[in-house]
């Protein structure tokens, strides 16, 4: 009976007074100071896109960096709802506060569709390379929009769905926040049914989630990476790309998280707890990176094919070689030495420079493969040359800092349509802990219902 | 139905120690039964010494056979311990505390028979003592430092070695409750393994440090035994199917999946074989089956990935070989097999609950899934050996003897009656875990229903 366990009407409702939810409401200068110098930055990379675009779609080396931020937002912000869904699986206690400020990223879904249709016209079809497709024409393309299209719709399901409850406990009709979101929640009354419902409706569309955001950043790795290369056949690719996004992922929601705490006035909400799981969750997605990256690695250099020496020159130790020492050391060596150490990890601060460190470091992985890949032109069964590496032009800047700054922008506008926090779950998990006394001090037990 | 609550712990006692001070018949019966089964291993060995490897199914091109495959199916299924005990401890699920001592068990058990599968596979065991005794390092003749086989070797050794470890780190307080209770010399013996264990706060906080250190620490060696196991495959660009980048997690992946399910068939068997029903509860069935179709789901798309790659380049061998798999007999009805038991019908029976918490079903399928991932290993193995060579009069196949199937069915033998054994010296459930799940264990009520709680921090 999983609506037995949701609070009822008056825990519910005390512990959703209006001083609860002021912060959320609240839109100081600064954020707005924030979304306008963000608008300003996004409106620069339109105009390095509309720089790119005059070129051309056919120089595809010039689109590189283009699909480097793509692929970057893909791996971060579309990320991130996964960490939320993946946890409230596992029902993890400690992931209640990052739920909402996880699934909010699935807004960023629709700035990431408009970017990624121009990809489309710059990859050639697959009939002319190498593809999981198997020279089925415009497979690809359907494939790619299809799926990039579920799962946007699916996180913003999701987002619905978890935030219904919030937005139906007026949280929409506190202090300067009326108006939209108020229709949106009209149909929720809390009843057992619609509990039940909203439960099974989180698993099944979290559920989800992960398996779409799994075949999309696999078609994507193959059609926009593996496949653009004559000769790179990596099967483990996809993956490698999948685990970099969580690891990536995790961090973006670290350092969301942090902003929140510091500056959007949601310091009890989100306290140490929180900041200790995501520690332990970087860790070990940091040793996974890794793990991937070298299960990769070991069996080109084992295998010692001409082919496979040239692919470890153009994407490991050849001019790229700068480039990836700084990736290894900003998404393995840094994260894996300091998280080790216990204090680190169970702190507020260690975490967050350690999510500095993973966003650093993704984005620049993601310039090493995909500008890579870009720049690859000659067609055939095998790579014989290797291309030269292309280093940014002011569009490709600008490109790369408007991306950045749509993703933010996005997530801001988003936190003013929604309840930043997820109140109904961390008021259920008020509920469901409790405390007993054991020899001379008292420990925190928790209640884990199916 | 008898829950864990109503238990004391002179009933606790009573019950987990039962095995350890007392002979039943069923004991000697499962203990004769698989003794007759290790026979069989027994019988095509010593057949095998006196004959030479001829008396096996290998000949070129396939020179690794049922061996190889029950090498690295064991291999797998030692990978249980460690996920149910480090993996599970560290991430604090509460539901493994009866099952740890059993998988760490079966870990110990099977990664031993798994090590005696190359010495077999060398026809003559006693070779591979000057083939690797002293270590030629100056010559670089073979065996190679970098080779993974000799990885796999090492890797092997130091997973045994911290496997015991780990198990024996959380036996002692157990050995101590053992020791207290038996008499003459099992008293003294007992007495020396508990080490001196009181129980005092000291000793247990430093148990404490030592049993998550090693969890931790025995982590990247889990990871690697089997990564290495199967870079002896990837590694090799001469056999088709073999060289490909996704072996090391693929393998990893399969053989989580393996192992856990092989856990699943000895909490089905303790609990029918000890009356341990209190303690392997519906409830321990069921978080298994969910963590089954988590891990089923990884495995399943890891394994995806290296059929669609496999493909990928379009190359004529490579066709070659997966038309082989898939569409010739007998290999396209093992495919059809592996597929089915591995994956399909697992999963799709266990995504309900009903299932997950009948034991029996849990049972069924925790063998079916172990019959589907050694239907896989062989599948890897053989075929890419059978189209090494892109010149089909070269082109081979392989069937085994009866002496490698006598020693492919003895291992299960040697792995139940290795556990059994166990069981008949050691306490098989942890008793002082067990002591510390009651201590901890509290209720709270929401709404209608009482919910279990657990310690969070």
């Amino acid at each position: 009976m999983p609506d037995d366990t949701t609070p009822t009407k008056t825990e519910y409702s005390s512990a959703l007074a209006p001083t609860h939810i002021q912060p959320m409401n609240k839109a100081g200068k600064w954020f707005w100071l924030a979304i306008v110098l963000l608008a300003i930055v996004f409106s620069m990379g339109v105009g390095g896109f509309i720089w790119r675009w005059q070129s051309g779609w056919d120089d595809r080396p010039a689109w590189g960096y283009y699909a480097a931020t793509f692929s970057f937002l893909l791996s971060t912000a579309q990320t991130a709802p996964l960490i939320s869904a993946g946890l409230r699986l596992v029902a993890g206690p400690w992931r209640r506060p990052l739920a909402r400020p996880a699934e909010l990223f699935a807004f960023v879904g629709i700035l990431n569709m408009l970017w990624f249709i121009p990809l489309l016209k710059v990859v050639p079809d697959t009939q002319h390379r190498r593809s999981i497709w198997f020279d089925s024409p415009i497979s690809f393309q359907i494939w790619e929009t299809i799926a990039l299209a579920i799962l946007i719709s699916c996180g913003l399901c999701l987002l619905y769905l978890a935030s219904m409850p919030d937005i139906a406990a007026k949280v929409s009709k506190a202090p300067g926040k009326q108006g939209f979101p108020v229709p949106l929640g009209l149909s929720w009354r809390g009843n057992p049914h619609q509990w039940r419902i909203l439960k099974l409706g989180l698993v099944v569309l979290g559920a989800g989630y992960i398996i779409f955001l799994t075949f999309q950043q696999t078609i994507f790795a193959s059609d926009f990476g593996l496949s653009l290369v004559p000769g790179w056949k990596d099967a483990l690719f996809p993956a490698y790309h999948i685990v970099s996004s969580l690891q990536a992922g995790t961090a973006l929601l670290t350092v969301s998280l942090f902003l929140l705490r510091q500056w959007g006035g949601l310091k009890d909400y989100i306290g140490l707890d929180t900041f200790k799981g995501l520690g332990r969750l970087l860790l070990v997605l940091t040793l996974l990176w890794f793990y991937f990256w070298w299960s990769s690695f070991i069996v080109f250099w084992y295998g010692r094919r001409p082919e496979e020496q040239l692919l470890l020159q153009l994407f490991v130790s050849g001019p790229i070689r700068p480039l990836f020492t700084l990736v290894l050391i900003l998404n393995f060596v840094l994260p894996f030495l300091l998280l080790l150490w216990s204090p680190i990890r169970k702190s507020i601060a260690g975490p967050v420079i350690v999510s500095v460190f993973i966003l650093s470091g993704t984005l620049l992985d993601r310039i090493r493969l995909f500008t890579t890949a870009f720049s690859v032109t000659e067609s055939g069964e095998v790579i014989k040359n290797l291309p030269p590496t292309r280093l940014p032009d002011t569009a490709d800047i600008f490109i790369l800092m408007g991306g950045l700054a749509g993703m933010a922008l996005t997530y801001l506008v988003a936190t003013r349509l929604l309840p930043v926090l997820s109140y109904w779950e961390i008021t259920q998990g008020k509920i469901l802990e409790s405390e007993k006394q054991f020899g001379l001090r008292k420990v925190r037990m928790v209640a884990k219902p199916d | 139905m008898e829950t864990e609550k109503n238990i004391t712990e002179k009933q606790l006692h009573k019950d987990l120690l039962a095995p350890v001070f007392g002979f039943s018949r069923r004991f000697w019966i499962a203990a004769g039964v698989l003794s007759f089964v290790l026979l069989a291993a027994g019988l095509g060995f010593t057949w095998m010494l006196i004959k030479g490897l001829g008396v096996t199914g290998l000949n070129r091109p396939v020179m690794w056979g049922f061996m190889i495959t029950n090498f690295v199916f064991w291999v797998g299924i030692s990978h249980a311990g460690v996920m149910i005990s480090s993996i599970l401890r560290l991430s604090r699920a509460e539901w493994r505390l009866p099952l740890t001592r059993a998988a760490e068990v079966l870990t110990l058990m099977a990664l031993f028979t798994a090590a005696l599968h190359p010495i077999i596979h060398s026809g003559r065991p006693w070779r591979t003592m000057y083939w690797a005794f002293p270590y030629d390092f100056s010559r670089e003749i073979w065996p190679n430092i970098r080779s993974p086989l000799i990885w796999d070797v090492s890797a092997i050794f130091t997973y045994l070695i911290s496997s015991t470890l780990f198990v024996y780190i959380a036996l002692i307080p157990d050995l101590a409750i053992v020791r207290d209770r038996a008499s003459g010399i099992f008293r003294s013996i007992y007495g020396a393994l508990a080490l001196g264990w009181r129980g005092t706060n000291r000793q247990w906080q430093l148990h404490g440090i030592v049993s998550v250190l090693l969890a931790a620490l025995i982590l990247p060696v889990f990871v690697s035994v089997h990564s290495i196991v199967s870079w002896d495959f990837a590694a090799v660009t001469s056999v088709e199917g073999w060289h490909s980048t996704i072996f090391a997690p693929y393998f990893v992946a399969g053989a989580i999946h393996s192992g856990v399910s092989a856990v699943v068939v000895v909490m089905a068997l303790m609990r029918w074989f000890y009356g341990w029903g209190k303690y392997l509860r519906p409830e321990h069935f069921d978080a298994i089956g969910k963590l089954l179709i988590a891990i089923a789901l990884g495995w399943f798309y890891f394994f995806s990935m290296e059929f669609i790659f496999g493909l990928y380049s379009l190359e004529g061998p490579e066709i070659a070989l997966r038309n082989m798999q898939i569409f010739q007999p007998p290999w396209s009805i093992f495919s059809i097999v592996f597929l089915l038991t591995a994956f399909f019908i697992p999963v799709s029976l266990l995504l309900f609950r009903k299932v997950r918490r009948n034991i029996l079903a849990m049972f069924f399928l925790g063998i079916t899934v172990n019959i589907g991932m050694w239907f896989e290993r062989f599948l890897i193995i053989v075929p890419g050996l059978a189209r090494k060579t892109p010149f089909t009069f070269d082109w081979g196949t392989y069937r085994p003897s009866i002496a490698e199937i006598g020693i492919v069915a003895g291992s299960f033998g040697l792995v139940f009656l290795g556990l059994l054994i166990f069981a008949k010296i050691f306490p098989l459930v942890p008793i002082s875990d067990q002591k510390e799940g009651q201590a901890f264990k509290g209720e709270i009520q929401i709404g209608r229903v009482k919910i279990k709680t657990t310690l969070q921090d």
